[in-house]
Order: C-alpha cells, then sequence, then structure tokens
C-alpha cells in the first residue's frame, strides 16, 4: 500500500524537537500520530536531520510496538490481552474481531478502513475482557456483540 | 594482576575481559558471538564461566566471560557440569535454529547434541544472530546493516528493506560470520552483495583486484591517504619495496668498493 | 506566584487550607483507569450541564472535582460526596440530576446507588465502612480519589512539598540517604532492592554527572498502580524525586514512560509545568542552591524497557536491549553515568518517609518488608480495583475480606502475582504473608504489584501458556536462551494445551528452563519460566491429565472440550442467534442442540444462558 506524503510535513514535524539522537523515538512517535505510519521519506528525514545513521532509525522503527511500517486504517479495533482480559475470554473476543474483519491482529483490511491490534492491559480491568474501537471502551464483551461494535465505528 | 583459571594462576591487565585472558593463554572455551574486532555482545552464552573469590564466602556465580571483568585474585573454572549442560541445551536450541549450518553441527556434536529435541526451523538460514556483521559494520564507521525487528522473528537486514546505500563492499560482514552465512559475489570486476553491486579497483600493474571503488574512496578520505594509494595491490607494492631494497643493498656494496 | 523561600510555601499552603474549609461539599467523580473506561467523562459533563443551568449559590462545577483511581473500580463510575464520604457506585449521568437535588440540596442518600456488602446483602453508606477501603493502609495512593492531580493548590494543601522543604533547609544529602535506609523502603518495581543502598552506592560514585531516573514503563499486563499514580497524584512522584536527587547529587532526572500511558504523560507534564511556574523545579528550588530540570521521556511500546538497562538505551533513544549487569547502572547507567533507577510507588512513598520519619515506615509492615504495597487487584474476585495494604498481611485477607470473595459462586483456585516473572500460588498459600521474600520462597515474587484472582473455570496450562506468549512477544532476542528457548517453551505448552504432548515433552520443558533461567542475559529470560515453573509445581495433575487423559478440567482449552446442552434447557431460543456459527438448532420449548461439527467453542452461548443449561465437558 502506497500512500503520498508530503516530505515538508515531515520535516516540519522532525523540526518540533531538538535535532538530537536522544529524541528520536519521540519524533517518530510525532511521525506516527501525524501519518499513523512512518513512511519511508520520514525514516531517512529523521536519519539525516538527527545525524543518526538510517539503519540504526530503521531498527528503532522496527523495534518498538508504537511504530507501523504500513499505514494504519481509519478506524482502529484494540483488542487488551492483559491477564485479567485473558481469564476473562479476551481470545474468543479476538477471534470474532478477526473472523468479522478477515485480517488477523496486527494488520489492517485492504480498503484502509480498520486496523486490528492486541493491547496488553489498558487498566480497565474490573470491566475485562475489553475492547476499545477508536476512543470508546466496551467492557464486559459478548462475543457476538463484536459485529454490531465494528459496524457502528 | 592475576586471576586463577582452573586450578593455574595467569596474568590479567586492568580493563580486560575473562574471555580476553582465555584467549591468550589458549584455554578454549567456545564464544560464537565474540570477536577481537568488536566490543563483546553476550548474545550466544556459550562462553560462560564459573567464578568465585576468596572474599565471597563461598559464593559461586556463573557469566559470561566475554563481559565480565578481571579482578585481582578471581577464580575462573571454565567447565563445570551445570555449565556443559547449559552449553550443550545452548547448542541444542542453535541446531533448532540454524539445521544446516555445518559449524553449528559440529560445535554441537562436540557437547553430544547431533539431533535437536525442539522443532527445527522450517526454511531455515544459517544465521545464529550473534550481531557480529552489524557489530563490525558499525565499528568500520558504515551502519550499513543492523539487526531489525525484537524477538524471535529478528532478523540482519538493511534500511527499510532496501539495498543499504551505505555499504562499502568492504567485505568485512562476510569474514567474521561464525557461520559464513553472507553471500557475496566478485565476476569480473563488479562485486554483487546486499543486493548492491560495487566497481572492482584492478591493480595497474597485474590486474588482480584489489577494493572496491567505493571502499578505497572511504579509505582514502578518512585515513588521509595518498590519492595513488589502491593503484598496486599488495602483490605488487612488495614486489617494489623488495626491488628497492635490493638497489639500496646494490648502491651500499658499490659505496664499499668505491671506498676500498 | 514564586515560591522563592519555604516561608512563602508556609503562607500559601495556608491559604488553600482556608479555601478548602470555606467549601461546604466536594463532589469527587473518580477519573481513574477503571472509571475512564466505564464513563466517568460523561457523568462529569452531566454535573457540568445540570450546576451550569440551575445557577445554585453554594454549589457550582468548582465544587466537583476529578480525582485520580479512587480504588473500587469494580463499581465504577464512582462519585463521592465530601466530606461525609458519601459512596455512590455504577453512576451513570441519568442519577446525577437526583444527585444533586436529593444528595447535595436536600441532604438524602440515594440508596439504590450505594455499595451493597456481598456477605450481608446490606446497602454501606460511606465508603471508610466498606471492607474495601477499612483494611487499607494508603501511603503512596494517600492522594488518590481526593486531590485533583492538575491542581497544584490541592497538592499543597494536601501537605505537598513540605519534605522538600525539610530536605532543602535542614538535611544533609547523606542524612536523607539514612531517612530512608532506616525506613527499609524496598524497590517497589518488583525487584525490592534498598532504596537506602541505592542511593547510597551511587552518591558515592565519583563522577561530574549524576541522574535519577523515574520507571514507569509498568509493563505487567494486569497492574495499573503506577498509571494511577502518575495520572492521579503527579507531584508525588515529582516531589520524591526532588528529594533523590538532592541525596545522590543530580542536576537533570527522568521520567520514563510507557508510550500506552498518554494520559499519565498529560498530567505529568502539566505537574511539571506548575512546579517550574513556582520554583518548587527548576534553577534555585524555592531560592536554595540546589536546581534540577525533571523530564519526561516516552517510551516506544516494549515490555522489556522494564529492565534498567534497557530503558536507559531508550531513554538515550536506542533500541530496549538489556545489557549484562556485571557493573551497575548505579556505577555505570544513563549515557555511562552513575544513575538511580527507582519505580513510581518507591518515590510516591518518599515524601511520607521524610515528612513522618524512617521509624514510622518501618513501624509498619514486618521487620524485612516495611511499610506497605499497592496492588491492583483483579480477576475473578468481587471487588476488583486498586489498593494499598501493610506489608505482612495475608493473601486471604486481601482475596476474602478486601477482595469480597469469588465472584458467582465459584471456588478459588489460584493467585497470580508478580506479572510474567512471577508465578501462581494455590489454595494451601491462602495465609502466606504477602512480603518481597516469603512470595519468592513460594515460587512466585511480588513483582510490581499486580494480583489476579483465578477460580475454578481457569486452566493453568492455559494460564502458563499465555505468559509465555507474552515473553516470547516481548523478549528483546538479543540472547539465545531467552529467544530460542522460551520460544520452544512456549510452543511445548501450546502442544500440551492441544493434547498433542507427551510425558517426555513435559520432562523436557523443566529442563529447558532450567537453562533458561541459568543462561539468560537479563531478568526477562531469568524469571520467563517461573509461569511455567510454577504451575508445574502447585498444578502437575492438569498437566498431566491434559498430557494422560487429554482433558482439560478447567474447561478452557478448546481442544480438549466440548460444549453441551444438558436437559435443564426450556427451548428459550436465547443462544441460538448469538452463536458465531450458527451450530445451534432448536424450536421453542425444546431442548436445542450443538452441532459440535461446527462449534468453535467461542463461549458466546454459555455467557448468555440464564438456565445454567449449557456443560463445559
Amino acid at each position: 500500500m502506497k500512500v503520498d506524503v508530503d516530505v515538508n510535513e515531515v520535516k516540519e514535524i522532525i523540526g518540533r524537537s531538538p535535532q538530537k539522537p536522544s529524541f528520536l523515538i519521540a519524533i517518530l512517535q510525532d511521525i506516527q500520530r501525524h501519518f499513523h505510519f512512518l513512511p519511508p521519506e520520514a525514516i531517512k528525514e529523521t536519519a539525516s536531520a538527527l545525524g543518526v545513521p538510517l539503519s540504526k532509525v530503521y531498527s528503532v522503527a522496527t523495534f518498538y510496538n508504537a511504530f507501523s511500517l504500513e499505514p494504519r486504517g481509519e478506524h482502529t479495533c484494540r483488542i487488551c490481552m492483559g491477564t485479567a482480559c485473558h481469564i476473562r475470554g479476551a481470545s474468543m473476543a479476538l477471534e470474532q474481531a478477526e473472523k468479522q474483519l478477515g485480517i488477523k491482529a496486527g494488520e489492517t483490511t485492504p480498503d484502509l478502513k480498520f486496523t486490528l491490534e492486541v493491547v496488553n492491559c489498558v487498566g480497565a480491568c474490573a470491566m475485562a475482557p475489553v475492547v476499545i474501537i477508536d476512543d470508546k471502551y466496551y467492557g464486559n464483551v459478548r462475543v457476538d456483540k463484536i459485529k454490531r461494535y465494528l459496524e457502528g465505528a | 594482576m592475576k586471576i586463577q583459571i582452573n586450578g593455574r594462576w595467569y596474568k590479567a591487565f586492568e580493563g580486560e575481559m575473562v574471555l580476553d585472558v582465555l584467549r591468550r593463554e589458549k584455554i578454549d572455551v567456545p564464544a560464537l558471538c565474540a570477536h577481537e574486532a568488536v566490543e563483546p555482545f553476550g548474545s550466544c552464552r556459550l562462553c560462560m564461566v564459573e567464578i568465585t573469590h576468596e572474599n565471597w564466602g563461598g559464593w559461586k556465580g556463573n557469566v559470561t566471560s566475554c563481559l565480565y571483568p578481571v579482578e585481582d585474585k578471581l577464580r575462573v573454572t571454565t567447565h563445570t557440569p551445570k555449565i556443559n549442560e547449559l552449553r550443550k541445551m545452548i547448542l541444542n536450541l542453535l541446531l533448532a535454529r540454524c539445521p544446516n549450518a555445518p559449524e553449528i553441527q559440529k560445535l554441537a556434536e562436540e557437547y553430544g547434541v547431533t539431533i535437536t529435541d525442539f522443532v527445527p526451523r522450517p526454511d531455515a538460514d544459517d544465521c545464529i544472530l550473534c550481531g557480529l556483521c552489524t557489530r563490525v559494520c558499525a565499528e568500520m564507521g558504515f551502519y550499513a546493516i543492523s539487526i531489525v525487528g525484537r524477538g524471535y522473528g529478528r532478523e540482519v537486514g538493511t534500511p527499510l528493506n532496501e539495498a543499504p546505500p551505505d555499504c562499502t563492499g568492504c567485505l568485512a560482514c562476510v569474514n567474521i560470520c561464525p557461520t559464513h552465512c553472507i553471500k557475496y559475489e566478485d565476476v569480473g570486476n563488479v562485486r554483487k552483495i546486499w543486493d548492491r553491486e560495487f566497481e572492482l579497483v584492478p591493480c595497474k600493474r597485474c590486474g588482480k583486484t584489489i577494493i572496491t571503488r567505493e571502499f578505497a574512496d572511504r579509505l582514502i578520505k578518512d585515513k588521509n591517504l595518498p590519492e595513488d594509494y589502491f593503484d598496486l595491490c599488495d602483490d605488487c607494492k612488495r614486489d617494489d619495496i623488495a626491488k628497492n631494497m635490493s638497489k639500496l643493498v646494490i648502491w651500499q656494496d658499490k659505496k664499499e668498493e668505491v671506498k676500498r | 506566584m514564586k515560591i522563592d523561600s519555604p516561608q512563602k510555601l508556609k503562607e500559601w499552603r495556608d491559604r488553600c487550607l482556608k479555601k478548602k474549609a470555606a467549601a461546604k461539599n466536594t463532589i469527587v467523580v473518580c477519573f481513574g483507569p477503571g472509571c475512564l473506561a466505564s464513563g466517568c467523562r460523561e457523568v462529569y459533563a452531566k454535573f457540568a450541564e445540570i450546576l451550569e443551568e440551575r445557577k445554585l449559590k453554594d454549589i457550582t462545577l468548582k465544587s466537583v472535582k476529578k480525582t485520580g483511581c479512587h480504588g473500587l473500580c469494580e463499581k465504577g463510575p464512582l462519585v463521592v460526596i465530601e466530606p461525609e464520604g458519601i459512596f455512590y457506585t455504577r453512576v451513570k449521568p441519568a442519577h446525577v440530576k437526583d444527585i444533586i437535588e436529593n444528595t447535595i440540596i436536600n441532604g438524602e442518600v440515594i440508596d439504590k446507588l450505594l455499595y451493597k456488602d456481598p456477605k450481608t446483602d446490606k446497602r454501606i453508606e460511606k465508603y471508610h465502612d466498606i471492607d474495601f477501603y477499612k483494611k487499607q493502609t494508603r501511603i503512596a495512593l494517600r492522594n488518590l480519589g481526593h486531590i485533583d492531580p492538575d491542581d497544584i493548590e490541592d497538592y499543597i494543601a494536601a501537605g505537598g512539598y513540605s519534605a522538600v522543604v525539610k530536605v532543602l533547609t535542614s538535611l544533609t544529602p547523606e542524612e536523607v540517604i539514612e531517612e530512608v535506609s532506616i525506613s527499609g523502603l524496598r524497590g517497589r518495581g518488583g525487584g525490592g532492592f534498598p532504596a537506602g543502598k541505592k542511593w547510597a552506592t551511587c552518591r558515592k560514585v565519583d563522577a561530574d554527572t549524576h541522574y535519577v531516573i523515574c520507571n514507569g514503563d509498568e509493563g505487567d499486563p494486569g497492574a495499573f498502580m503506577d498509571r494511577s499514580i502518575m495520572e492521579g497524584d503527579p507531584h508525588a512522584v515529582l516531589e520524591g524525586m526532588i528529594i533523590c536527587a538532592y541525596a545522590v547529587g543530580a542536576r537533570d532526572a527522568y521520567i520514563y514512560v510507557r508510550e500506552e500511558y498518554p494520559l499519565a504523560v498529560q498530567h505529568l507534564y502539566k505537574a511539571i509545568e506548575d512546579a517550574m511556574e513556582c520554583g518548587l523545579l527548576g534553577e534555585n528550588i524555592m531560592g536554595t542552591d540546589f536546581s534540577l530540570d525533571i523530564h519526561v521521556s516516552r517510551g516506544g511500546g516494549a515490555f522489556v524497557c522494564g529492565e534498567s538497562s534497557a530503558l536507559m538505551k531508550s531513554v538515550a533513544g536506542d533500541v530496549g536491549e538489556p545489557r549484562a549487569k556485571y557493573i551497575h547502572s548505579v556505577v555505570k547507567g544513563l549515557w555511562d553515568q552513575p544513575t538511580v533507577l527507582n519505580n513510581v510507588e518507591t518515590f510516591a512513598n518518599v515524601p511520607e518517609i521524610i515528612n513522618k520519619g524512617g521509624e514510622w515506615f518501618k513501624s509498619i509492615g514486618i521487620e524485612t518488608s516495611t511499610g506497605t504495597k499497592a496492588f491492583s487487584l483483579v480477576g475473578k474476585v468481587e471487588n476488583t480495583g486498586l489498593i494499598e495494604v501493610p506489608m505482612g498481611i495475608t493473601l486471604r485477607e486481601i482475596i476474602f475480606d478486601i477482595g469480597g470473595g469469588i465472584k458467582d459462586g465459584h471456588k478459588f483456585k489460584a493467585v497470580q502475582t508478580g506479572g510474567p516473572s512471577g508465578g501462581c500460588l494455590p489454595e494451601t498459600y491462602l495465609d502466606e504473608s504477602v512480603d518481597f521474600d516469603s512470595l519468592t520462597k513460594a515460587g512466585s515474587m511480588m513483582g510490581s504489584g499486580g494480583m489476579i484472582v483465578m477460580d475454578d473455570r481457569t486452566c493453568m496450562v492455559d494460564v502458563a501458556r499465555y505468559f509465555l506468549k507474552f515473553l516470547v512477544d516481548e523478549s528483546c532476542g538479543k540472547d539465545v536462551p531467552c529467544r530460542e528457548g522460551l520460544y520452544q517453551l512456549h510452543s511445548l505448552a501450546v502442544k500440551v494445551t492441544e493434547g498433542k504432548a507427551t510425558e517426555d515433552d513435559l520432562a523436557l520443558m523443566e529442563k529447558l528452563s532450567e537453562f533458561i533461567v541459568i543462561g539468560s542475559l537479563c531478568g526477562l529470560g531469568k524469571s520467563g519460566p517461573n509461569p511455567f515453573l510454577s504451575t508445574v509445581r502447585y498444578f502437575r495433575d492438569e498437566y498431566l491429565a491434559h498430557i494422560r487423559d487429554k482433558k482439560c478440567p478447567g474447561g478452557v482449552c478448546r481442544e480438549l472440550i466440548t460444549y453441551e446442552i444438558n436437559d435443564k434447557c426450556t427451548g428459550c431460543l436465547a443462544c441460538i442467534k448469538p452463536c458465531p456459527v450458527d451450530a445451534i438448532s432448536g424450536e421453542k420449548k425444546k431442548i436445542h442442540v450443538i452441532d459440535q461439527a461446527l462449534c468453535t467453542k467461542c463461549g458466546a452461548c454459555y455467557a448468555i444462558c440464564q438456565f445454567d443449561a449449557i456443560d463445559i465437558k
């Protein structure tokens, strides 16, 4: 999936932080937040702006969960897989979501509408299992309701 | 200072690691991810040794010798039953990761493992993720390749999965790899490695290829070498030196003769 | 307002206290992680709407306070009317009007919103009288649920920054370290290392720069204590760090917050900004010689970055790969400088230790584990939430008194502590003391404070598999025993849950575990096999049931169970639609049938059946 990216936008985001190697992760997070992924242009620009080797920036981009090198969907469906949610049936919720969207956790639907992710504990353990679609929290989720939650996005 | 290894005392120097002493004294301890050209990493854990000290009240510990700094009167045991079992288990695991790598098979057999107890990795390459190639590339100053990803699926890779722009074709990674799993090809005056092609510079006299143009340019620039440093290969350079030396001898002889 | 002397701080505090006393009622709306997820924002918005409309004399929006986690997350959204302590649970926007009319204006309590004790079935008016709260001792969590984290005046009124005054004006760094050492405070992140000793060692290192880092990475799934403190009482963390920096000789400090906690970052930024504006942080704090800058460093999303050396690499902008710690980070840490790294909760305790003395802290808890510990009590208990208890309390008191016992009439099976590095303890350990050393001896560990209660519907093999998968995903991959070993251990655990394993496989798992523990580079690998080792130690019969009998006693492992409808079925048709694969057939008033060939064991029918007509065999 190729998405067009304005390099000037990238440069502007990079310019907001001090141009020091210790700000690499923070800058990549700003870029991720803005574009919903890390475009190749951004990785190259960050490397040159910070004086960090390109291979190092790429290593950091592929090490941390926060970063995605593929464009993410318009909506994000997150299934909490924390311990409390797990023992209250989170894996079944995940299975159902995967079935409904036709993708596996970590992937995005071909029409770029949904990205499905798993997260480890959002601190809402009392309402386990928890599903978060965009900013909306659904607690005590029942497997059969997932279809409806996704349609509501 | 002195440290004791397997009952004998050896000289050691401040700032050294235990493995440095082991290597110097030719005491055999396996260490796949350590190499004198690069900083130690601690990935393979094969160089594990048991340490103790008269001041430690009987406490013993297992540490990786590549990363443990020497201290005065340290006592090291390189092969205990537990450590041997550990090495065996590590090789068992590595054999599952790289079932086709001859170097791993050989080392594993030395420790009594011929077949792995685990499910071998399907379509396995020979990379044990020791990081020597990426570390030496960094040491050379190129940082062309790095370890990409995290955990079981991590790999040695190139930025954005494309041909690395910073590679100079120097072959340091090829030479340092313990399982020889980095491939390159020299055909005529073209070198192919990491999906890149480099122009090989031939010796102006004998025509043998010496080095890539990129690597040569980089060395000339970084180390302030004369522009024509790589015009001749080492053999031809030696010939020249030998000729000049023999000219000097002849001239000396002539001088002696004239004196007489 | 610039506080450039301790006197000015005292005057400010007096003004804040006067303001507080003048207010008639305070309506606390809990904005803790649990309540945020169950809809407190809408409840607060309703208060704002109605109060704006009504324009009452004594009560304005200023009387409604957003606080950090009050504690009883299970019953959220929580609304507390202070100073009485009237405690309303499961509050919805529709209830707000009545709360204002009946309780605030007319002083009447709304019965149906009160907490119902599961043991006596009686409604309890004030939270002080609920067992969940009665049995707690809140030190690190002292301000949570009582102050507005974004309002520095609330913190000042609660005594905030008085410890900094004491330290900067009357104690030498060595005396500060002495007080912390006397208190016996051990690291609350899980390691349990004596804080005073750590600070002393760091101070002694001869170097130009010393650093202080607060570990806010809280990666254990099921743990949200640190999140609650960072979001609900950020100034307590700052104050603890200032005191530590003074003791150790640091000019710059960092709070490392995991990427998944954007709200914590927000509240911390606000607290730092406010503190700097008042001269309580930055150059010449309170007009003294001591200066400190605190920076927030955001993680990129990696559990392994909770490990100290990996965390420091991450602060420096690198991948979070741990290193061998033969040279400790107190000697060579962040950018190779001597660094003190302590957990959020550890720092939150420090101001109280300075204010009330190390001896006071030592008098709580037991000799080898002094003070209190915060836990996130979750899982199959009645009262899930955030608690803080004195060390030495038993698991039974926590789970059955504070937690209110096992939910839905099921039986207790195990309690998991210490996150993925910890273990599961069975019924025989219920009267065990909760302290660092007892838990470790039993095969688990204190960890950061996640405490997950499991009942008879849990499969312990599945729990081990779950934690192993987590660790395989989160391992940095640097060393062989952890990367390859945990991967293989997980594969074998999956094999067991699928009923395909042999007893040889189990023996291999035990052997492999031994060497993962010996050979791994960092704590993640070294303690990685714990979930397996503790469950195989106490629940070996379950492993053998999976291996020998191909059965799952907990009714969880899908390959080994079947869902069957029994004759309690009333033919109500309720389970037919929810089935995602249309495996259930049946007519009205006739017993339904599940087609085993289609059934995916998803549990949807079991969840919806009101008549106990579905068995998991």
